[in-house]
């Protein structure tokens, strides 16, 4: 996602003269072109997420919309304090940028994975949450998040299961998109809800693993707070099914899949697959995380059969 | 400039009657915190009667002087006698520290320590580069305060950047929580440690708006500027003066007459 980010933010960047572009010395090999063609809106804080995230407010005083990027759990954890204090509580349009959500980092080790973030990020006063479901979706985020008055976070990751799919719809403002619907309205059936990458697990599922053979719907959710009652077709979907698999990249605590089963109408079932921590954790590729977390295609699908198949 | 007097005689007078309505309000409302407002008045009264002009921010980063920033922003006629009445009451704008979004006189809440210096340098930077504003930028910080790391990441970034419109001032008053600054985390060799990030760096006695004065008119040379004020924790008021525990305590009715009384006297002696 991160070369699409790039191109997008450089979109906002040439229309907007009040747009900045902050970053906490990460970027190599990504945003040399934004060095090149910006000069003094271009700041690179250095390694200082604490005094960056204070700039970035103190820039967005002066009445500048800063993008402030970096590694999510560097963007989001140390400088937490000062993403609430300075951004937040004064409701600054600034947009925080995390690249490597949920396990995208895996090999980097657990400093470096950034699956609590959305936890931390969302119960700040005046934030809203951008967690796009592909590459495809983040242009969308970024182009939404560029118009907002108040502070924004954006996740940016790469599935381990990343898979080109076209989305069936997706909505202009919620950005809440379909990628499969069930063939028979009237059978039991299954909504599937992925928060942003987490939705590539289900793509997978899809393409590759026969989720598409059976009675689901497939819905990736990009925002929070959540807008359900304008995304109509996955509130029918749900009171419909009434059954729920929520898949994200995420800790369970905090997680947008608690904060969705609060959201929906009390239900028969829901369901949860995310992200784990186990103190005995050993490291590997993002793909190696999820699958001792039971977070991957062929778990869901087995899931799914499960649940339909249930006497 | 405001246009107000800048003499010492008259500036001792108004930060005078600036620790007056400071002692009143903190006694009516029984609060805390009077060390380090004290001690930061003289700074406030200069800053605010001599040197900021309307396009000017100051950011007050030890949060905890809010009540002398609200004594000075009434003095000035930047805060109404029924706002200032509210002050440590339910229902207020105006609390311990500086709130967010309260009073347009107060760019940014604080109270949390380390988070002013970043966002002066960054309205500092905008002004400068993006912007193309005269606007300057004071940044008034504690000692205890430069224990914080982003006070040190945000002086990083100023020297870098050469922004000659920022200027941090020090109330080095030599007494942070539970102690001396000297005993806990020492600044020492404090200058120093400002010079080698990139300031112009001057020390004065943080009381003297003579020596404030001289020190905010040195010529610039293209470089942020850090004012190390010393100064007197409690100032004023002799039995707060120096004392850790007047960090915290409120003053009971005698202590507020016997405060009162100095100041009295102080007013007697500016008038020989």
């Amino acid at each position: 996602m991160r070369a699409e980010f790039v191109k997008a933010v450089e979109a906002v960047l040439a229309r907007a003269p009040d747009s900045l572009f902050i970053t906490g010395d990460l970027g190599f090999n990504a945003f040399e072109s934004v060095v090149a063609k910006y000069g003094k809106r271009f700041v690179n804080a250095g390694v200082a997420e604490q005094g960056m995230m204070g700039l970035a407010a103190g820039v967005a005083f002066t009445g500048m919309c800063p993008w402030v990027y970096s590694i999510a759990p560097f963007a989001t954890y140390r400088c937490l304090e000062q993403i609430r204090n300075d951004i937040c509580l004064h409701r600054l349009p600034v947009r925080i940028v995390g690249n490597g959500g949920g396990y995208t980092y895996g090999i980097m080790g657990s400093t470096h994975h950034a699956l609590e973030d959305l936890a931390v990020m969302k119960v700040l006063p005046n934030m809203e949450l951008f967690f796009p479901c592909a590459n495809d979706h983040v242009a969308a985020a970024v182009a939404l998040m560029a118009e907002l008055d108040g502070p924004s976070y954006l996740r940016l990751a790469v599935s381990a299961y990343d898979t080109v799919r076209l989305a069936l719809d997706e909505h202009p403002s919620t950005l809440t998109r379909s990628y499969a619907v069930r063939a028979d309205r009237s059978a039991p059936g299954v909504t599937v809800i992925g928060a942003g990458h987490g939705v590539q697990v289900a793509l997978r599922a899809l393409a590759a693993h026969g989720l598409d053979a059976e009675n689901a719907d497939v819905f990736g959710i990009a925002r929070f707070p959540f807008r359900l009652a304008e995304d109509k077709a996955l509130l029918a979907s749900v009171l419909e099914t009434k059954n729920v698999i929520f898949v994200e990249e995420h800790y369970a605590p905090g997680g947008m899949g608690e904060s969705m089963k609060l959201a929906l109408p009390a239900l028969s079932e829901f369901s949860l697959m995310c992200a784990s921590y186990r103190p005995d954790q050993r490291y590997g590729s993002a793909a190696f995380h999820m699958k001792q977390c039971e977070l991957t295609p062929e778990a869901l699908v087995s899931l799914v059969r499960t649940q339909l198949r249930a006497p | 400039m405001s246009g107000l007097a800048a003499e010492p005689q008259a500036l001792a007078r108004t930060a005078l009657a600036i620790r007056r309505k400071f002692l009143r309000m903190h006694y009516e409302a029984r609060s805390g915190h009077l060390g380090g407002g004290l001690s930061a008045i003289d700074v406030l009264t200069y800053l605010y009667a001599a040197w900021l002009r309307p396009s000017d921010r100051l950011i007050l980063s030890k949060g905890h002087a809010a009540s002398a920033l609200y004594a000075a922003l009434h003095h000035f006629g930047k805060l109404s006698d029924a706002e200032l009445s509210t002050y440590y009451k339910d229902g207020t704008l105006l609390p311990a520290h500086p709130a967010p979004l309260g009073v347009a006189a107060i760019p940014a809440a604080t109270g949390s320590l380390g988070h002013g210096l970043p966002i002066a340098v960054g309205m500092a930077y905008s002004y400068k580069h993006l912007r193309e504003s005269s606007a300057r930028v004071a940044c008034l910080i504690s000692d205890g305060e430069c224990n914080e790391g982003s006070t040190w990441e945000a002086a990083l970034f100023a020297g870098h950047h050469r922004l000659d419109n920022v200027t941090v001032l020090i109330d080095a008053n030599g007494i942070q929580g539970f102690g001396r600054t000297e005993d806990i985390l020492t600044l020492e060799p404090f200058a120093l440690k400002w010079e080698a990030f990139g300031f112009d760096v001057s020390e004065c006695n943080g009381h003297d708006f003579s020596a404030l004065g001289a020190a905010l008119s040195e010529r610039r040379s293209g470089r942020p500027r850090c004012i190390i004020a010393r100064t007197v924790k409690g100032k004023g008021v002799r039995f707060m003066e120096n004392t850790v525990a007047w960090h915290y305590w409120p003053m009971s009715e005698a202590q507020y007459a016997e405060a009162i009384a100095e100041l009295d006297r102080t007013e007697s002696e500016l008038r020989e």
